[in-house]
């Protein structure tokens, strides 16, 4: 097992329809990068994102899922502006609030 | 050249569009009458408003503004219906058939058939109002609203959107479409489905898994709701619901939500609860557990947050549906059962059609012609080649028959509507049902039958069923009952419609025919006869002539329709118990399986369905009355025969022995006495010319492979000419065929 912290996934300057055909086997890969690292956490770093629609943050919220599928918790670190309100704009103020926490994450949203 | 080319296009397509929009109007009328008796049903309300849609839709492209200004005040009030805030009234259901039969109207215009004059635009403008009224009626009441710190004019929707897998692929985007609706008023909590979005392995990242409910506080208009997603209309599962919706309304949208099995989160997802709420009941259900109590989550948040049971049982039944399909999913790759819409049909020109059995009918005789020459050369090898080559002239005309036949069931159907306006204007109560209505038979005939099925079964419900009082005093029950029902028999389409009215009373009928001359007065014939006389011209017995039937020209007309399709029309009746009238019609006009037999220099042929054996080399009777009838003994039977040549009086000397056919007409058998049996024989049926028409007996006529011409037996009616009683004065003539006379 690697010392090193598992790589951090950068979100793309584009989340949208037009990048997500590229972007998920890219994803894929990385996801299974970081299961394999043994931790509890996948750091995904949000800081570039400036265009978001609903095809890419739908695929923002599967990867969500598949990493608590395989018992990590997504870290958003400092999501931008456009990303938060592209998320409030589809009701997903609480999965990213969780998505940013530290503690524990109440899951009600996905329970 | 492109806006010339356009409008060719829109011409050429023109005709498609109105024989589509025509289907939906017939089938929009059918689920009209459907929901009469079940109007809640949400499946129904579907259809209904997704056939106004299509024709509105259809309608815009070809700019035929009257039909989508007008069918457009339709879908309104269809979309309330559907919604379950409209109820269904026998009322509503009487405007909306009056409109569809506006719409009917309004696609008859398009078509260059029909000319809008005043009175009917007066209608019509009649009829939007009335829709309006009855769209805005019941959608009008703003509920009391739940937030209390604002003096609201703003009403609560809840409205739940789960954006179809095609979304992002057809250039939408559901970010873009909820902030425009954010921006109609205030969105106080949004959830998005989160577990309905794949994992990212199974992801396709441009198909859409997108769900949201969410609550909207907010001045606009439902239109202007709804508006917001006219884009992804088609795609998308829109419910935008009233305030204080009603628990019936939260199972409604439960029913129609995707699957899901987890029920908290249905309910949640349906804001029947909110996620506190869930989350509340999910605690005393693990406290209740840890006292070792099991208690069902549904009676959890029913007992502890008030949840209408009616909802949880929605929701538990929708729960149990999305794990019975899950696991079902997985096994057969099923779900529920797919629309009729799958299956797939072309739209052919009947005229092509025609035109290409009747080259299958030409070429059925050069078939029959060259297997004759082949035999006629003795060798093996052609003759066998011509058989196979037969053969497959067989299936290609059994296939090809079968491209024009079409089931009974969508003629039957247009008489729901005609007897229930029909019964409602005379003020009694009737019952229709109908039977056998896949039964198919050619189109041609099904269209031809329509109209003298429509008078029968008027005639049934003017003079067959008596009034509710009388029926009462009779001891019947006060419905009446009308069985329209359809069946296959040798080779035959058999069609009833059976009544339980008060039968055809012989006395008045008898009088009747004294009072016209049909009969000598005083005469009484028997039973069979005096039924008979109903179908006679110029003869009726209402009372008092009623608009629908009653003058007379009804019953002949009714016959000789039915005649003219090689049809037989038969009636009976018991007096106080009600009426049955049996049509019998040739399956198909073109062409038909034959036994060819010779008498003299004539050739003719029995349709090989009514053949049920054939007795070679048998003496003749030896007593024929006048008519050539006789009898001749069949296994300790009495089989009544008769002898064609006698019948017809034809030439040609007479061999020793003869042979007997034995043919069915229904529910008598009967023998024919020939001279020769040629066996079996495929033909095409020429009809006869219209000097013809009134040889009785005979149903059409066919060329031989070696060009002679046989003429084609009407079996039913050959049994009928056979059983009359000597001395029964003949009311048609009677011709003797000879050969080369067919047209």
């Amino acid at each position: 097992m690697s010392e090193h912290a598992p790589a951090t996934l950068k979100l793309p300057q584009e989340l949208t329809i037009y990048a997500v055909g590229e972007l998920h086997p890219q994803w894929l890969a990385w996801l299974a990068e970081a299961s394999t690292q043994g931790r509890e956490e996948a750091e995904v770093d949000a800081r570039a994102v400036d265009q978001v629609d609903a095809a890419g943050l739908q695929m923002l919220v599967s990867l969500q899922r598949s990493l608590a599928d395989r018992g990590l918790r997504l870290r958003l670190q400092e999501p931008s502006e456009p990303l938060r309100q592209g998320c409030r704009a589809l009701g997903l103020c609480e999965w990213l609030a969780a998505g940013m926490a530290d503690a524990t994450p109440t899951e009600e949203a996905a329970a | 050249m492109k806006p010339n080319s356009e409008v060719d296009f829109v011409a050429e397509a023109l005709p498609a569009f109105i024989s589509e929009a025509e289907e939906q109007i017939e089938q929009l009328e059918q689920l009209l009458l459907q929901l009469e008796d079940a109007p809640e049903d949400a499946a129904l309300l579907n259809a209904l408003f997704r056939c106004a849609h299509t024709v509105k839709g259809s309608a815009g492209i070809f700019g035929l503004d009257a039909v989508v200004a007008f069918t457009h005040h339709v879908e309104t009030l269809l979309s309330r219906l559907r919604e379950g805030l409209v109820k269904l009234t026998p009322e509503l259901s009487t405007l909306l058939l009056r409109c569809n039969d506006q719409v009917r109207t309004l696609i008859e215009q398009a078509r260059g058939a029909q000319e809008d004059d005043e009175a009917t635009q007066a209608t019509r403008a009649a009829l939007v109002d009335q829709l309006q009224a009855a769209s805005g009626l019941q959608a009008a009441k703003p509920a009391p609203v739940a937030a209390p710190q604002v003096a609201d004019t703003r009403r609560r929707w809840h409205v739940s959107a789960a954006f179809g897998a095609d979304t992002f692929r057809n250039g939408m985007d559901p970010l873009t479409i909820l902030n425009y609706v954010r921006g109609l008023g205030e969105v106080p909590r949004m959830v998005c489905d989160l577990p309905a979005v794949p994992l990212l392995d199974r992801l396709d990242p441009e198909s859409c898994h997108l769900t949201f409910e969410f609550g909207l506080l907010s001045e606009a208009k439902r239109e202007q709701i709804e508006g917001a997603f006219s884009f992804v209309r088609d795609d998308c599962q829109l419910h935008v619901i009233q305030p204080a919706a009603t628990t019936a309304e939260f199972a409604d949208l439960i029913d129609a939500m995707p699957d899901n099995p987890r029920l908290g989160d249905i309910l949640v997802a349906a804001g029947a609860i909110t996620l506190a709420q869930l989350q509340q009941g999910l605690r005393a259900q693990s406290a209740a557990a840890e006292q070792g109590l099991n208690t069902p989550l549904g009676q959890l948040l029913s007992d502890t947050v008030g949840v209408a049971p009616a909802v949880v049982d929605a929701a538990l039944k929708k729960q149990q549906r999305s794990q019975r399909s899950l696991s079902a999913g997985v096994r057969e790759g099923g779900g529920t059962a797919a629309p009729a819409d799958d299956q797939r049909f072309i739209r052919v020109q009947a005229n092509r059609l025609d035109d290409v059995i009747n080259l299958l009918g030409e070429l059925v005789i050069a078939g029959a012609g060259a297997a004759l020459l082949a035999k006629q050369t003795k060798q093996r090898k052609l003759v066998e080649a011509n058989a196979q080559i037969s053969r497959l002239i067989e299936e290609i005309r059994n296939g090809t028959l079968q491209l024009r036949m079409v089931p009974i069931g969508e003629t039957f159907s247009r008489f729901r509507r005609v007897v229930r306006d029909t019964a409602a204007e005379l003020g009694k109560d009737v019952a229709l049902e109908l039977v056998g209505g896949d039964t198919e038979l050619d189109k041609s005939v099904v269209e031809r039958i329509a109209d003298p099925l429509m008078h029968l079964v008027r005639n049934a419900l003017d003079h067959g069923l008596e009034p509710a009082e009388q029926r009462q005093a009779a001891g019947k029950p006060a419905q009446g009952k009308l069985v329209l029902s359809a069946r296959h028999e040798a080779g035959s389409i058999v069609i009833c419609i059976r009544d339980d009215g008060r039968g055809i009373q012989r006395q008045k009928v008898l009088q009747r025919a004294w009072d016209r001359g049909l009969v000598e007065p005083g005469v009484v014939p028997d039973d069979d006869a005096i039924l008979r006389l109903i179908f006679e011209p110029g003869f009726s017995t209402a009372e008092k002539i009623t608009n629908l039937s009653g003058r007379g020209v009804g019953m002949d007309v009714v016959r000789s329709n039915i005649e003219a399709l090689r049809g037989s029309v038969m009636l009976s009746s018991v007096e106080g118990q009600g009426s049955t009238i049996e049509i019998r019609l040739p399956l198909t006009l073109a062409i038909i399986d034959g036994f060819l037999i010779g008498v003299g220099n004539s050739k003719f042929i029995f349709p090989l369905d009514a053949v049920v054996e054939v007795i070679a080399n048998r003496a003749r009777p030896e007593q024929l009355d006048s008519r050539g009838r006789g009898v001749v003994e069949l296994r300790g039977q009495v089989l009544p025969v008769v002898s064609l040549r006698a019948l017809y009086a034809l030439e040609g000397d007479e061999p020793a022995r003869g042979s007997v056919v034995v043919l069915q007409a229904g529910n008598r058998r009967y023998g024919v006495l020939v001279d020769q049996l040629l066996g079996q024989h495929q033909t095409v049926i020429k009809p006869l010319g219209r000097m013809f028409r009134s040889l009785r007996g005979m149903s059409g006529s066919s060329i031989l492979g070696n060009g002679e011409v046989a003429l084609i037996f009407d079996v039913h009616s050959l049994c009928q000419m056979a059983a009359e009683p000597s001395g029964q004065p003949q009311d048609r003539s009677r011709t003797t065929p000879s050969e080369g006379l067919a047209s």
